[in-house]
């Protein structure tokens, strides 16, 4: 599988996923004016990882802006580390934000509710 | 075995030993056709049940399973809004704040001279419409400024103008307006101020800044020079300004901590 690597844009966020270290990172605003042709390749390459290959998967977050489509997509992304983590598959999730916008880390929160994989959400120092 | 066919030769041969008043030969043979016929159609039946329960059980397994789905899928909608409103929040709040840091000066609070340069232009627009909604602007600029920053470092310096600019708010009505309009110089507007009264505004200006609490007692209290002028309808706002500009210079050299108007 290919590693995929999307430059951030004023309204969607950097994307680097390194498959051979299993390594997702993600950072910015997220916006896009076509949010499904923006999240299906990451979705696609989440779910092609976790079946063709049995190597942990890390996500590291910088998101700032969500609107509704992206907050929904980053639900079903979180919905997939689930499904793999009950399956007894190693996930997680580092969620860090700007100290000076205390309120993306609340944000967090909300997407952390419902997943019991290892979640961190903290400050950037 | 055709039942039909069966059903009729039996339910004859049956009904002819029912109506029979003593026991027909070969009685028993259509006796044992109905108790295997009658076992037949009970086993039927039982697989009918059976199968029949079965399917019950099948939907109502699916009717449950759509609404554990439902029930996700609202919860999962509901997360959502919630979040997006938050996000929805979070974005206006940055606006606002935007919105502050591109009209207000950080130091002293004041609104900058981008947000005065635009409310000039209004004012002088409303002007040319109504002449007599005449207004005055006044410069006002920290006497010896540079001296408190060479002696004193910037830091007090910056404590000076926020001094001086909180003493001018103070004395301004609330349709006044005070900006910061760079360094330690301050532009004032007043609408429907009429010429008669500029001189005792900007002199109470003045005095306003000098009686204001020090700072510290090393460095010394700030005064301010004034220069004003009223605007003339029609004119571009830049020649107000200029015109202004030379009556603050006509105090500082005057000696400074006075107002002039032109």
């Amino acid at each position: 599988m290919n590693d995929l690597e999307l430059a951030q844009t004023p309204s969607t966020p950097a994307v680097r996923m390194d498959h051979k270290v299993g390594r997702v990172f993600m950072a910015g605003d997220s916006y896009p004016e076509n949010p499904f042709e923006f999240f299906q390749p990451i979705i696609d390459w989440i779910d092609t990882f976790l079946k063709e290959t049995s190597r942990p998967l890390s996500f590291d977050l910088e998101l700032v802006y969500l609107n509704t489509s992206s907050i929904r997509a980053m639900m079903d992304i979180f919905d997939r580390l689930e499904e793999a983590h009950q399956s007894g598959r190693q996930v997680n999730v580092l969620w860090s934000y700007d100290p000076d916008n205390e309120r993306v880390g609340e944000l967090a929160e909300e997407f952390k509710e419902d997943c019991t994989f290892p979640f961190t959400i903290a400050p950037r120092s | 075995m055709s039942p039909l066919h069966l059903n009729d030769n039996l339910e004859e041969q049956i009904e002819a030993l029912l109506t029979a008043d003593t026991p027909v030969d070969g009685w028993k043979e259509p006796l044992r056709e109905l108790f295997q016929r009658y076992m037949d159609q009970q086993r039927l039946l039982d697989r009918l049940t059976h199968i029949a329960d079965r399917f019950q059980a099948a939907e109502r397994e699916r009717s449950q399973g759509y609404l554990v789905n439902y029930e996700k899928k609202v919860r999962q909608l509901e997360k959502i809004v919630r979040i997006s409103d938050q996000y929805q929040t979070m974005l206006h709040q940055l606006k606002e704040r935007l919105e502050h840091a591109s009209n207000y000066d950080s130091l002293t609070n004041l609104p900058n001279r981008r947000y005065m340069t635009i409310r000039l232009e209004e004012t002088a627009a409303q002007a040319a419409r109504k002449p007599e909604a005449g207004f005055t602007v006044m410069i006002a600029d920290v006497d010896d400024f540079k001296a408190v920053n060479d002696k004193f470092g910037h830091a007090a310096g910056d404590r000076v103008l926020q001094a001086v600019a909180h003493a001018l708010e103070l004395a301004l009505r609330e349709y006044d307006m005070c900006a910061r309009w760079g360094g330690e110089e301050f532009l004032l507007l007043f609408p429907a101020c009429e010429s008669a009264n500029a001189p005792l505004v900007a002199e109470r200006l003045r005095l306003a800044v000098a009686a204001a609490p020090r700072i510290s007692e090393e460095i010394p209290a700030p005064t301010i020079s004034i220069g004003y002028t009223q605007h003339r309808t029609g004119e571009n706002i830049d020649k107000t300004l200029l015109r202004a500009d030379e009556a603050l210079y006509k105090a500082k050299n005057a000696g400074r901590n006075c107002s002039i108007g032109m």
